[in-house]
C-alpha cells in the first residue's frame, strides 16, 4: 500500500487548463490519503518538470507517482522512465488522462470537465495505492531464425541474417529458389535479368555455412512462441521412390516471405480467354524475353500494334482488390520500351487510369513517351472495351485526355496489365494465425511505424506477402524484417512485459472458457497436484484481459489490473 | 463512330518540323500559360493531343493552329520540353500543305531538294529569258513589270482562290455547320481587321515590339507591291512615288535584317527552330527589299545600264518569290491567318453540329 504519493496535474499549455480548473483539481486531491505532494505544471513532459519530478521523488521519499495529463499512448513511457530515474520501479507509476477524457471531450462544460478531472485523478490515486513493483519476464531464446519463402525477399532476408552470424533455415516450397524474380528477363530500371539477379543472391547464400536452404519443402506445423518456435518441415521426394523427409527445427523467430500470386483475369474480362490474342503482363514479359526474330510474333501471327490495359485486377471498383499493385505501371512501360527496341514496327498503346511510375521510374514513362507510345486514359466508371470486329481485335476508349472522345485501335495483341493478389495458398498464414488486412495480404502492426511486425510476437513479414511491392521495396522490407527478427533473439534472452494474466490455481477448476477467449493462444492446461488448471504462457500473453471476465470462479487476475484495483477506481469515479 | 488512332502521323509531322511533342504528358501547362487560349477555345494542348493520336481529320477541321501567334510561352514553360509552340508551327505548315490542291507545298516543306530544284529551275528560266532578249535592259524592265502583274493574277486565281475554298470546305463546311449567307457578310469585318492589323499578335505576351515590326513590314511590303506593280516605280518620274518606294523597300530590308538576326541568335523561343521555309521566306523578303532599293538607286544614279546583273538578280529573287515562296511557302500565312479568324467568327455564330 502506497503511503507517499506525488500527484502532478498538467496544464498542457492550455489544452487542459483552458477548460479544466487545474488548481481546483490540485486542491481537491492534495489532502487525499497518502498524497504528500500535489503540484500543477504547465508542461509535465518538459525536461525541467521531468527533472523536478526526479528531485521530488528523492526529496519527499515518494513511493508512487501520478501524472494527470494527456493520453498514455503519448507519455506513459516518458513518465515511467522519469519514475525509474527517481529509483522507483517504473510500474509503480500511474497515468491518468484528463485531456482527451476531460478538457477536450467537455470543452463546452468547464465545471463538468473539472469535476470529471478530479474524479479521474482520485481514481488514479486509488489505483496507485495498489501499484506493485513488477519485473519483465525473461527467458532464453533460440538463436536460429527461419525464413519461409526463398523469393527475392526471403533470400535477401537470409543473407542479411547470415551476416549477423545467426543460423538461418531458408524454406522454399518450390523446387527452385528465386520465386517470380527468377522467371523474369531484364528488369525495369536496372535492366539486369531477374534470373541473373536471383542466381547471384543464391550463389552467395550457398557460400555461407550458417544458411540451410531447403527447397521442395513446406512447414507443416509450428508450436511454441517467440524465442522458441518448433517448426515441422516436410521435404518432398525429389525423385520417385525417395522417402518423404520430415524434419524439426527450433527457431527463435520466423520471417514470413511467401510472396504473391499474379492476378488471373476472369474469363471474358477484357476479352481474356475469349480472344486468343489477349494475354496477361507476365505472359507478355515472357513472350518478349524469349522470342527472337526481327518482328514479334504471337501464335504465328505478326505483332505490330499492342494495346496495354492497365489496372486489371487492381484498383477494382466492384471487385475485392481495391488497392494499387504498385509495380505494374513501371513494369509494363519497361516491357513496352523493350518490345519497341527489340522488334521492328511496334506501336504501343497504353490504356491507363493514370500513370503511377513514381520516383525515378518516371524516367521510363518519359522514355516511352519520347519513343512515341500513345497513352489513353479513362476513369474507373468507363473502362476501355475489347471487342472483335471482322475478325480483328479492337480496343476502344472514351479518352479523358481528348474531351472523352471515343477512340479505337486495331490491336494485334492485347496485354492485360495484371497486378498482385495474395497467395491462394494461405497455409502459412493459418498456421501462425497471422491476421490479414482488408486487402487479404498479411497485416503489419502499424503501417508506418511497425511495417514488418505482426501481432504474433516473433513473426515478421517481408516482401509482397504483406502487400504489393516492386523488387526494391520488397528488398527494403526484407532487410527490415530480418533486422527486426534478429533483434528479438539477439541477446539470447527475451524480455516480455510483466503485465500478464495470472491464474489462482486454488480457485481454477479448468473449464476452458479462458482459453477460448484468448486471442493469442496463450492459455494452456496443466496438471497441478492431480488437478487440471489453466496455465498462462507468459511469453505469449499480451495482457489484454479478455480471459479475466469470462472466468466463472474469478480465478484469473490481470497483473496491475486486479479486481481490487479496478473496484477501488470505480468507487472513486462513482463519487467515493 | 470511334476515331481511329494513327501513330504514324507523328512521323509525318516531324517532316514538317515538329520537335519532341510526343513527350507531352498532358499536364496542360501550355494551355494555362497561353495568353490567347480561352476556356471555350483552348490550345495548344488539344492540338498536341490530336497530333500525338494522329487524328488527321480533326486537325484538318481545326483553325486553332492559325489562332496561335507563337509567342513561345508554352514552350518556355513546358515541363517535358515537348515544344508545343513548334508543334503549332509545324501544324500550320501541315495545314498549308493540306489546303494546297497542287500538293507542291507539302512536297517543298518535306523535301528540301525538291524546293531547291524548283528554285534552280526558276533561276534558269530567268537566265533563258535574259538571253532571249539579248540582255537588253529596256526589254528586261518591260517584261519584268509585265511578269509581276501576270504572276500576281495567276497565283491568285489558280492557287489562292482554290486553296482558300478548300480551307473553307475543310474547316467550315465539312464539320457540318450550316451557316446562313448573311453571316459571311456580317463577319467580313473580322477578315480585314486581322489581315491589316494582326491585332491578335499584339495580345501575345510581351510582344508589342514584334507586332509593330511585323505590322510595318506587312504595310511596307503591300505598299511596295502596289508601288512597283501599279505605280511602276522603276519607270516613274514622280518624285513622291520614287521616295515612297525607297522608304518601303528600306523598311522591308531593315526589319527583315532584324528578323534574320533573331533567327541566327536563337535567343527568342520562336526563333530557335527555323525550318528551311522560314529562312527562305525572311531572306528572300530581305533580298526583295534590298535589290528593289538598289535597282531604283542605280536607275537614279544612271548606272543600271552598266550593272544589268543587279536587275537580273532582282528579277530572279522576285520570280522565285512570286512563283514559289508566295504560292507554296510561308507567305500564305498572310491569307490563312486572316481567313482563319474570319471562319472562327463565322463558326462562333453558327457552331458545328
Amino acid at each position: 500500500m502506497k503511503e507517499r504519493i506525488g500527484v502532478y496535474i498538467c496544464h498542457c499549455g492550455g489544452n487542459i487548463s483552458d477548460y479544466v480548473d487545474v488548481e481546483r483539481v490540485r486542491q481537491a486531491v492534495e489532502n487525499d490519503r497518502g498524497v504528500v505532494l500535489a503540484k500543477t505544471t504547465v508542461f509535465a513532459c518538459s525536461d525541467s518538470n521531468q527533472n523536478d519530478m526526479v528531485d521530488d521523488i528523492k526529496k519527499h521519499n515518494l513511493d508512487g507517482v501520478i501524472v494527470a495529463s494527456c493520453s498514455p499512448k503519448l507519455h506513459l513511457a516518458t513518465f515511467r522512465s522519469v519514475t525509474e530515474r527517481g529509483d522507483l520501479n517504473k510500474y509503480t507509476y500511474v497515468h491518468t488522462n484528463i485531456r482527451e477524457q476531460a478538457s477536450w471531450a467537455h470543452s463546452d462544460d468547464k465545471i463538468g470537465a473539472t469535476e470529471k478531472a478530479i474524479l479521474l485523478v482520485k481514481a488514479a490515486i486509488a489505483k496507485s495505492r495498489y501499484a506493485e513493483p513488477l519485473y519483465p519476464n525473461q527467458f532464453e531464446a533460440e538463436k536460429t531464425i527461419a525464413v519461409i519463402g526463398a523469393g527475392i525477399s526471403g533470400m535477401k532476408a537470409a543473407v542479411s541474417l547470415s551476416d549477423k552470424n545467426t543460423s538461418v533455415i531458408l524454406i522454399e516450397k518450390e523446387n527452385k529458389v528465386g520465386g517470380h524474380t527468377a522467371t523474369w528477363g531484364p528488369l525495369a530500371m536496372s535492366d539486369e535479368k531477374g534470373s541473373d539477379l536471383s542466381h547471384r543472391i543464391y550463389s552467395d547464400l550457398l557460400q555461407r555455412d550458417n544458411v540451410t536452404v531447403l527447397t521442395g519443402s513446406e512447414v507443416i506445423s509450428s508450436k511454441g512462441s517467440i524465442g522458441n518456435f518448433t517448426l515441422k518441415v516436410r521435404k518432398r521426394a525429389q525423385q520417385a521412390g525417395d522417402p518423404v523427409e520430415t524434419m524439426e527445427f527450433n527457431v527463435g523467430s520466423v520471417v514470413v516471405a511467401t510472396g504473391f500470386d499474379p492476378y488471373l483475369p476472369k474469363a471474358g474480362e477484357f476479352g481474356f480467354s475469349s480472344y486468343e490474342n489477349v494475354i496477361t503482363l507476365p505472359d507478355f514479359k515472357h513472350l518478349i524475353d524469349s522470342f527472337s526474330g526481327k518482328y514479334l510474333e504471337y501464335r504465328g501471327k505478326r505483332i505490330n500494334r499492342i494495346a496495354y490495359i492497365y489496372c486489371v485486377g487492381s484498383r477494382q471498383v466492384d471487385g475485392e482488390n481495391r488497392y494499387c499493385s504498385r509495380y505494374c505501371c513501371t513494369s509494363v512501360i519497361h516491357a513496352a520500351i523493350q518490345a519497341k527496341k527489340k522488334f521492328k514496327e511496334i506501336y504501343n498503346f497504353h490504356f491507363n487510369r493514370g500513370i503511377r511510375t513514381y520516383g525515378k521510374q518516371e524516367l521510363l514513362y518519359a522514355e516511352s513517351l519520347q519513343q512515341g507510345d500513345i497513352y489513353l486514359q479513362s476513369f474507373e466508371d468507363a473502362p476501355p472495351q475489347v471487342y472483335a470486329e471482322n475478325g480483328k481485335t479492337k480496343v476502344k476508349i472514351k479518352d479523358v485526355l481528348t474531351k472523352e472522345k471515343e477512340l479505337e485501335i486495331e490491336a494485334d495483341l492485347v496485354v492485360l496489365v495484371t497486378g498482385m493478389v495474395p497467395r491462394a495458398d494461405n497455409s502459412i498464414g493459418t498456421m501462425f494465425k497471422l491476421p490479414k488486412g482488408r486487402d487479404k495480404f498479411f497485416n503489419e502492426v502499424h503501417m508506418k511505424l511497425r511495417p514488418v511486425e505482426t501481432v504474433i510476437d516473433g513473426i515478421t513479414i517481408a516482401g509482397t506477402c504483406q502487400g504489393p511491392k516492386n523488387i526494391v521495396e520488397s528488398v527494403n522490407s526484407a532487410l527490415s524484417a530480418a533486422a527486426k527478427s534478429y533483434s528479438y533473439i539477439s541477446k539470447g534472452m527475451l524480455e516480455t512485459e510483466p503485465i500478464v494474466a495470472e491464474v489462482n490455481t486454488d480457485l481454477c477448476a479448468w473449464c476452458g472458457k479462458c482459453a477460448e477467449a484468448c486471442p493469442f493462444d496463450a492459455i494452456g492446461q496443466k496438471d497441478v497436484n492431480g488437478k487440471q488448471v489453466a496455465v498462462i504462457n507468459n511469453s505469449v500473453c499480451k495482457g489484454c484481459g479478455m480471459c479475466a471476465p469470462v472466468c466463472p470462479p474469478d480465478a484469473i487476475n490481470l497483473i496491475n489490473y486486479s479486481s481490487e484495483e479496478i473496484m477501488s477506481m470505480i468507487e472513486q469515479l462513482a463519487g467515493g | 463512330m470511334a476515331s481511329r488512332i494513327n501513330p504514324k502521323f507523328s512521323e509525318e509531322l516531324k517532316k514538317y518540323g515538329s520537335v519532341n511533342f510526343n513527350a507531352c504528358y498532358n499536364c496542360g501547362t501550355c494551355t494555362a500559360v497561353c495568353s490567347l487560349s480561352t476556356t471555350d477555345d483552348s490550345f495548344p494542348r488539344e492540338m498536341v493531343r490530336l497530333s500525338a493520336l494522329g487524328l488527321e481529320n480533326e486537325i484538318k477541321e481545326s483553325l486553332k493552329p492559325w489562332e496561335c501567334y507563337y509567342c513561345g510561352e508554352c514552350t518556355t514553360h513546358c515541363p517535358q520540353t515537348a515544344n508545343p509552340g513548334e508543334l503549332m508551327m509545324s501544324l500550320r505548315r501541315w495545314l498549308t500543305a493540306q489546303y494546297d490542291w497542287t500538293g507542291l507545298s507539302g512536297l517543298f516543306y518535306k523535301y528540301l531538294p525538291a524546293f531547291l530544284t524548283a528554285m534552280a529551275l526558276v533561276l534558269a528560266g530567268v537566265l533563258l529569258f535574259a538571253n532571249s532578249v539579248n540582255g537588253e535592259l529596256e526589254k528586261m524592265l518591260h517584261f519584268g513589270h509585265l511578269f509581276e502583274r501576270t504572276a500576281i493574277a495567276t497565283v491568285f486565281v489558280v492557287i489562292f482562290i482554290p486553296n482558300l475554298l478548300r480551307m473553307w470546305y475543310f474547316t467550315v463546311v465539312k464539320p457540318g455547320g450550316k451557316v446562313p449567307l448573311k453571316t459571311y457578310f456580317t463577319a467580313l469585318g473580322e477578315l480585314f481587321v486581322h489581315m491589316f492589323t494582326q491585332k491578335r499578335a499584339k495580345e501575345c505576351d510581351d510582344n508589342h515590339f514584334r507586332w509593330l515590326e511585323h505590322l510595318i513590314l506587312v504595310f511596307a511590303y503591300l505598299l511596295l507591291l502596289f508601288t512597283t506593280v501599279f505605280l511602276n516605280w522603276f519607270s516613274t518620274g514622280n518624285l513622291f512615288v520614287i521616295i515612297l518606294g525607297y522608304l518601303e523597300s528600306a523598311f522591308i530590308f531593315i526589319i527583315t535584317v532584324d528578323f534574320v538576326k533573331d533567327r541566327i541568335q536563337k535567343k527568342k523561343t520562336l526563333s530557335k527552330n527555323s525550318g528551311p521555309s522560314d529562312w527562305f521566306f525572311v531572306i528572300w523578303l530581305l533580298l526583295m527589299g534590298l535589290t528593289a532599293f538598289l535597282v531604283r538607286l542605280f536607275i537614279d544614279l544612271n548606272i543600271l545600264e552598266g550593272n544589268k546583273w543587279l536587275y537580273l538578280f532582282h528579277i530572279t529573287v522576285l520570280a522565285q518569290w512570286a512563283l514559289l515562296i508566295v504560292p507554296f511557302g510561308k507567305w500564305t500565312h498572310f491569307l490563312y491567318r486572316s481567313f482563319a479568324m474570319y471562319f472562327v467568327k463565322i463558326k462562333s455564330v453558327y457552331p458545328a453540329q
